[in-house]
């Protein structure tokens, strides 16, 4: 599976909007929104700044739209700046985070419930989630919850593909244990 | 794949909904902004001169191509015992436009592709004159002013690109090692 899109082809809105009409920049937006954000969500692990560096990723990519040197593959390229800009925006928050919340102690003592419970489920997987090297949950949610080809992944994050075999094998078995152990308990 | 992660990843792609108020906010912001790739026929004759294409020779013209080639390699070789060459050194272009009623300017040109986003002009204290400054080395450089994302103006205090064969205004300047036109 690679980036597609239905309806009127991103191309042809891609070039309305370089031709002045901003309108057509909307379908786009409205066309990409809730799959981009899904991954931002899960890259980010929370709402607020998911949406912040969604907003930012659209608008960055209004203003490069001259450099996207194939308009068929907009959602690609801009799925390219969405991961970039999830990047930066995890690597601030690392910090933030370790300047005023880091709590190593309140992580491992976190309470962890067995997937029985829909939302004790999803607090367990976003749990996990969390605690995966960003590199490793980027190659993780890019392959098995975007479901991009490893040719496309190393496109979009400039990783070669063994590395990203690579972190998505230590993801997957990360995970593993982790829900494991939540299992368990 | 193993079902732990199997089903982690299913849960994983529920659909997400994002405030659809996102898209006003998008557009309240992009409305700000210059046309993306305004640089209508200008960008468009760019893009079309850096795209790959495949190109077929003739067994005889490959051996022509080989041959030009070699004497590359050969004269290059050549010109590499020489001295180094100076250093290119660049000089700093102050690019002034009056332009009282525009909103935004920026100075396109080879020397930022084209790109209308690259060097956004910033207007005086006057409002009416917009300037930028951009450091360029030796060469002789097409360019021209971008407004309001929709209107090419060549300089008028400068030539016009007498060569230009995109169909837009554009002025030309070439810096010398030690002067410019």
């Amino acid at each position: 599976m690679g980036i597609h899109s239905v309806g009127t082809s991103d191309a042809a809105l891609v070039r309305r909007v370089q031709t002045g009409d901003t309108r057509a920049y909307a379908d786009l937006v409205a066309r990409y929104r809730d799959r981009l954000g899904r991954y931002a969500l899960h890259m980010l692990g929370n709402r607020e700044d998911a949406e912040e560096v969604l907003q930012d990723a659209f608008v960055r990519a209004y203003r490069s739209l001259a450099r996207c040197d194939d308009p068929e593959r907009f959602g690609a390229w801009l799925y390219g700046i969405l991961v970039n800009r999830c990047r930066t925006a995890g690597a601030r928050a690392a910090r933030r985070a370790r300047r005023f919340v880091y709590d190593p102690a309140a992580l491992e003592t976190a309470p962890l419930a067995g997937p029985d419970g829909r939302a004790e489920w999803d607090d367990t997987v976003r749990w996990a989630l969390a605690r995966l090297p960003s590199e490793s949950r980027e190659a993780f949610l890019l392959k098995h919850v975007e479901e991009l080809e490893y040719e496309d992944m190393a496109r979009l994050t400039g990783a070669g593909i063994s590395a990203l075999k690579m972190r998505v094998k230590r993801a997957r078995e990360q995970l593993q244990a982790m829900l494991k152990e939540a299992e368990r308990v | 794949m193993d079902d732990v992660i199997e089903r982690i990843a299913r849960h994983l792609r529920r659909p997400v909904q994002v405030d659809p108020a996102l898209d006003g906010r998008v557009m309240r912001e992009i409305s700000a902004l210059p046309t993306p790739g305004g640089v209508t026929m200008v960008g468009k004759a760019w893009r079309w001169l850096r795209r790959p294409r495949q190109f077929t020779l003739t067994p005889l013209g490959g051996l022509a191509a080989a041959a030009a080639l070699a004497v590359a390699v050969f004269l290059y070789r050549t010109d590499a015992t020489s001295p180094a060459p100076p250093q290119v050194v660049s000089r700093a272009f102050q690019f002034v436009l009056v332009a009282p009623r525009a909103v935004h300017v920026s100075l396109v040109g080879d020397f930022n592709d084209w790109d209308a986003t690259r060097t956004p002009m910033r207007q005086t204290g006057s409002n009416a004159l917009w300037t930028v400054v951009v450091p360029l080395e030796p060469g002789r450089y097409h360019y021209a002013f971008f407004v309001d994302g929709s209107r090419w103006l060549a300089d008028p205090s400068a030539p016009v690109a007498r060569d230009d064969d995109y169909g837009a205004p554009s002025s030309v300047l070439t810096v010398g090692g030690g002067g410019d036109s």
